[in-house]
């Protein structure tokens, strides 16, 4: 390499050297020659070109001789210059291109292949997403996506061709194939998802559709409608601002489908694959010359789900059919509503279900305007919300639990004290009276009966209790004594469930009153009428169902759970290894005394033998009352029908499965929530047995609701 | 009228009049180095723009062969002509430069084209520009042959430089500032090589740079006052700016241009990517591969050996200029093979440098190696004139024995 550029100077510079030889040999030649020459031409010029030479010639003419040696001399300096200016500018170049070819060539070879080399990204196929049998909730399907390349766009015939052909408008195809957003190299999607006759019908007849090709790419496919489709969330095009946040360990490229929302956004990493990549020569139009490489696309990793399908089926239909029995939300009980079921051992998420609920295939290919409207519309009672984690509503008397746990703490309750319910009660002596559930009310009633019951009479006093003895109204306890031992299980808090846009809820503090209320100071101080509210739940109270699950789950193994859906990772090409395992995680051990958990357990434990409608409820799915352990709420909403709740875990006595139901304007906990709790709850311990395998398609929402009329019973806990 | 060449025979029996006699005389009449080095060029910038139209559709490299046998035909008869009887008809070359450069004008024949009055159609599309390089060199030759190497009368010397400046002016109502600058550099040619005093010629230059100083300076005004320029065309402002400031206006397609052909040259290497496989211009990339940009062609695909090996063909052509022009039997002759060389030199580096950057882009095409017919006849017109000139020259005309006499 060096040798040759050195060879190569010395041969410029030899020729440089040659050519100024030449013109010092010739300038002598002609010095020599310059008499006769200068002679010879002066005479030419000033006698008639006849006969010429034959008087001139020699250089006897002494008269001329002066001359001619002048001009010989000033020829000769005028080819001296002649010579300077060529060996400058053959000297100047190759200076210049020896600068440009071989000390800088690298940069500039650099910048030829980045100019001729361009990277297309073919989408891998997304890893299928399972329930823990592995039962698959999710899988792809292969879609006929009828492609076009960049140059279609001049062949009006072609277009014009698939227009008729697809069915698809023919502005529609042209803005198609002008779409550039997957880079100038890709082929434009002109359908993603054609039917097989149209594309055979392209097939057969390809001389009269050139530069339309045929591929089969991977597109979500759900075998169960809308089964989970709050937890497995949805797919879209990936948008400009989520490319701009992208991790850097991520590979996301323009087009790209991505997980939009639930556990497909979660875990997109895992279930994304790795892109095929086709490097391609691409000439100054844009059009592919030729590959130079190519990797196939790599699907992404399987995920299996702590969801066990078909309880999640019978949580989903037994909501459908109390909400709405013929599709149309109105027409049946509530209009809305949840339910969570978990392991209490590990924090498994078995059923989490949300109506109404939507088909994620919706999304497939781009949603359409209409839709996206209709599901933001109030009337179809928004069925993308999860409300398994985003919805928050009162709490109602599912919040006694832990607020007559607090009580028994602070020795404002215990189990040989008696309280008088008359059915009203004016505690601060306010004038305010406060009522209880029970118009007549309970009369003369312990601690155990007060849960039982769901006396509020009772709660009110301890609620009052905890007032006076803050220390803000001169007592010796914190202000916020009750709000802590509350939210010792996880109220107020996010569960760290791994799902996005999980709401934390709300404990009701005199400090967020305070800053709630900033603007209007006579609503920001807390009185004694929030205390009772929150005691029982009520007021500016708020949960999602998933808190409640996890918060019984507390009560029911002293263990607060990490709830998660996750169960495993598998990678796609060796499905039988696991790579991801998850294991139950203990957020907190709430610190209660055991005592007074255990007089709780014991108070919620006869619930469910003291209400008829639970007990029927719970019988009808084969199960023992005895075995349970539960707790109503009703949850009181202004203007709207009453919210029904209903918490549990069984077996009683070996806590296995936790369930929390929420029905939006359902009415009485035990009337309306309490079947659906039962029906979740046999068919997790059917499911556990191997009886129940069967999985069944879910309805998404069809947006109808008529106006709902309310469940028109009273407040019944 | 025999007498003198028997005499000088006999003064001077060199060498070359003994070897060279025996082989006859037309092959004695044969430059052996120049032909030589002609035809390795011609070879040269055929396989080059070979590989340069191979990768575009718009041209055709049989229509570049014919460019080359037409050459050949055309180069054979100039050869043949005895040049000297050119000499005199230096209003008849003024004439026919008006007309030919003014000819674009014409109704009927007349062709624009992006802003230019450049080309005529008779049949085929012609640049007649390109052809008047011919009657320009020889105007200016014929004008300076006059002087006998020694121009030192003012007036004389501004009546030369008036009609020299006749083409360039004629041009620029074209307006083609590329093939102008050429008409300029072949009469600063003529006027350096045919004697004319030197300080005249700093005058000129002084008054020249002065003028293209004022042309800037009131097109500035003027655009102060109207918001637009006037004297200069914008793409030729561009191009000066580009020029002046390479790295920071590759957005600009001049920019672009440049910037392009930068890397293929650079990209090239010592040894270059090989042939047919440069992918700036394969993939067109670069543009105007195998006219403007040619040179970058070529250094893409063999590398700077590539370009070396040029640069020699193109100092060998010029050396051997030299040597014609040096031997010719008169002054007309000698001005004639310099303004070529002058030409050659001024386009080589015109060329070659835009491609690298040295030198502002204008669309002047590298002899021998650019794609075109009526520019590769033009080439091979000036090589039959060299060609006249070495066969009519003293030794070769001794020889001869009828040259001088017509």
């Amino acid at each position: 390499m060096v040798i040759a550029v050195i060879v190569g100077i010395l041969v410029f510079v030899g020729l440089v050297a040659a050519l100024v030889a030449v013109l010092v040999l010739r300038s002598r030649h002609d010095e020599q020659a310059g008499t006769r020459v200068g002679t010879q031409s002066a005479h030419s010029k000033t006698i008639s070109t006849v006969g010429v030479s034959a008087n001139g010639g020699g250089a006897r003419v002494t008269s001329s001789e002066s001359t001619s040696g002048k001009t010989s001399e000033n020829v000769h300096s005028r080819f001296v210059a002649m010579g300077v200016l060529a060996a400058g500018v053959f000297g100047s170049l190759a200076v210049r291109l020896f600068d440009m070819q071989v000390l800088e060539s690298q940069s500039y070879r650099t910048a030829a292949d980045q100019n001729a080399y361009t990277t297309v990204y073919t989408p891998a196929p997304r890893g299928y997403i399972y329930d823990a049998d592995g039962i698959a909730i999710v899988k792809n399907r292969s879609a006929l996506t009828v492609l076009a390349d960049a140059d279609v766009i001049d062949n009006h015939d072609v277009m014009m061709r698939l227009s008729a052909v697809l069915g698809i408008p023919y502005n529609i195809i042209r803005q198609r194939v002008q779409d550039t957003s997957l880079g100038a190299q890709s082929q434009r999607i002109i359908s993603s998802d054609a039917r097989l006759r149209d594309v055979a019908f392209i097939q057969e007849h390809s001389d009269a559709f050139s530069g339309i090709s045929v591929e089969q790419r991977a597109t979500r496919t759900y075998p169960y409608g809308a089964l989970a489709a709050h937890v497995v969330g949805y797919t879209g095009s990936v948008s400009e601002t989520e490319l701009a946040n992208i991790p850097s360990n991520r590979n996301v490229e323009l087009g790209d489908i991505v997980g939009k929302s639930g556990l497909e956004s979660q875990y997109d990493n895992l279930l994304a694959g790795e892109h095929g990549e086709r490097k391609v020569v691409a000439d100054s139009s844009g059009a592919v010359v030729s590959i130079e490489s190519e990797t196939l696309p790599t699907r992404g990793s399987d995920i299996y789900l702590t969801i066990k399908a078909p309880v999640q089926y019978v949580a989903e239909s037994a909501l459908a059919e109390l909400i709405a029995p013929n599709g149309v939300i109105g027409t049946g009980t509530g209009v809305a509503g949840a339910v969570v079921a978990m392991d209490v051992t590990d924090g498994s998420i078995l059923t989490m279900a949300s109506y109404p609920t939507y088909s994620p295939a919706t999304f497939t290919g781009g949603i359409s305007q209409d839709t996206w409207d209709l599901y933001s519309t109030a009337s179809s009672y928004y069925p993308l919300l999860n409300r398994a984690i985003q919805g928050t509503y009162p709490a109602a008397s599912t919040y006694k639990a832990f607020t007559g746990m607090a009580g028994l703490k602070y020795g404002f309750a215990d189990t040989s004290r008696t309280w008088t319910c008359t059915g009203s009660w004016d505690g601060f002596g306010s004038g305010d009276v406060q009522k209880c559930w029970k118009e007549g009310g309970h009369g003369t009633i312990g601690f155990r009966e007060a849960i039982v019951q769901s006396c509020d009479t009772v709660f009110y006093e301890i609620a009052k209790s905890f007032f006076y003895a803050g220390t803000s109204q001169g007592g010796t306890i914190s202000d916020t004594a009750l709000q802590e031992e509350i939210a010792k299980f996880g109220f107020g808090q996010q569960t760290g469930v791994d799902l996005t846009g999980e709401e934390a809820g709300r404990i009701p503090t005199p400090a967020w009153k305070a800053q709630y209320w900033a603007d209007v100071p006579t609503e920001a101080v807390w009185r004694g009428g929030d205390m009772t509210n929150l005691v029982i739940g009520q007021g500016d109270v708020l949960v999602t169902p998933l808190q409640m699950a996890v918060a019984y789950g507390g009560i029911a193994t002293g263990n607060l759970m990490k709830p998660h859906l996750l169960k495993e990772v598998r990678n796609a090409n060796s499905p039988d290894k696991t790579a991801v395992s998850v294991s139950g995680e203990v957020v907190a051990t709430p610190d209660v005394s055991a005592d007074n958990l255990a007089t709780v357990r014991d108070a919620l434990h006869g619930v469910g033998s003291a209400s008829s409608t639970i007990t029927a409820a719970f019988t009808a799915q084969g199960l023992d009352v005895d075995d349970l352990a539960c707790k109503t709420g009703t949850g009181e909403v202004s203007g709207k029908d009453d919210y029904a709740w209903f918490a549990c875990y069984m077996p009683y006595d070996d806590p296995k499965y936790v369930v929390a139901v929420m029905i939006e304007q359902g009415g009485g906990g035990a009337a309306v929530a309490s079947p659906v709790a039962a029906k979740v709850m046999g068919a997790l311990f059917q499911n556990a047995s191997g009886q129940l395998t069967d999985v069944g398609s879910v309805a998404g929402s069809n947006g109808q609701s008529v106006a709902y009329s309310g469940s028109s019973s009273s407040r019944s806990d | 009228m025999s007498q003198p060449y028997q005499i000088n025979t006999v003064r001077t029996p060199g060498r070359r009049a003994q070897t060279a006699a025996p082989r006859g005389g037309v092959r004695s009449r044969i430059n052996i180095p120049f032909v030589v080095t002609c035809a390795l060029l011609v070879v040269y910038g055929l396989v080059v723009v070979y590989s340069a139209v191979s990768a575009d559709a718009d041209y055709s490299f049989s229509r570049q062969i014919g460019g080359v046998v037409a050459g050949i035909v055309v180069m054979v008869l100039i050869a043949r002509f005895d040049y000297r009887r050119l000499s005199d008809y230096t209003t008849v070359f003024l004439i026919i430069n008006v007309v030919l450069i003014l000819s674009p004008h014409l109704p009927v024949i007349g062709v624009t084209t992006m802003g230019a009055t450049s080309w005529i159609n008779v049949g085929i599309q012609l640049q007649p520009g390109e052809f008047a390089k011919i009657t320009v060199i020889l105007l200016d030759a014929s004008i300076m042959a006059r002087y006998n190497g020694r121009l030192d009368d003012p007036r004389e010397y501004l009546k030369a430089l008036g009609l020299m400046l006749v083409p360039f002016l004629c041009i620029m109502t074209q307006p083609d500032l590329g093939t102008g600058l050429v008409y300029l550099f072949i009469a600063a040619v003529a006027l350096v090589v045919g004697g004319a005093n030197r300080k005249f010629l700093l005058y000129t230059l002084a008054i020249g740079v002065g003028l293209v100083v004022l042309v800037f300076v009131v097109d500035e005004a003027i655009k102060g006052a109207t918001g637009d320029y006037v004297l200069l065309k914008t793409y030729q402002r561009n191009r000066l700016l580009v020029f002046l400031d390479q790295s920071g206006s590759a957005s600009t397609d001049q920019g672009y241009n440049l910037q392009q052909a930068k890397i293929a040259i650079g990209s090239g290497g010592l040894f270059g990517r090989g042939y047919l496989q440069g992918s700036q211009h394969t993939l067109g990339i670069l543009p105007e591969a195998p006219t403007d940009f040619i040179f970058c062609v070529l250094a893409e695909e063999f590398g700077f050996m590539g370009a070396l090996a040029l640069l020699a063909l193109y100092i060998a052509l010029v050396v051997e200029g030299f040597q014609i022009a040096a031997a010719s039997s008169d002054s007309f002759g000698m001005l004639v093979v310099m303004c070529i060389v002058g030409m050659w030199l001024f386009q080589i580096l015109e060329n070659i440098g835009m491609d690298c950057g040295l030198m502002p882009i204008t669309g002047i095409p590298l002899p021998f190696m650019s794609y075109g017919s009526s520019f590769m006849v033009v080439n091979f017109a000036l090589l039959g004139f060299m060609s006249s000139v070495w066969a009519h020259s003293k030794q070769n005309s001794r020889k001869a024995g009828y040259a001088v006499t017509r």
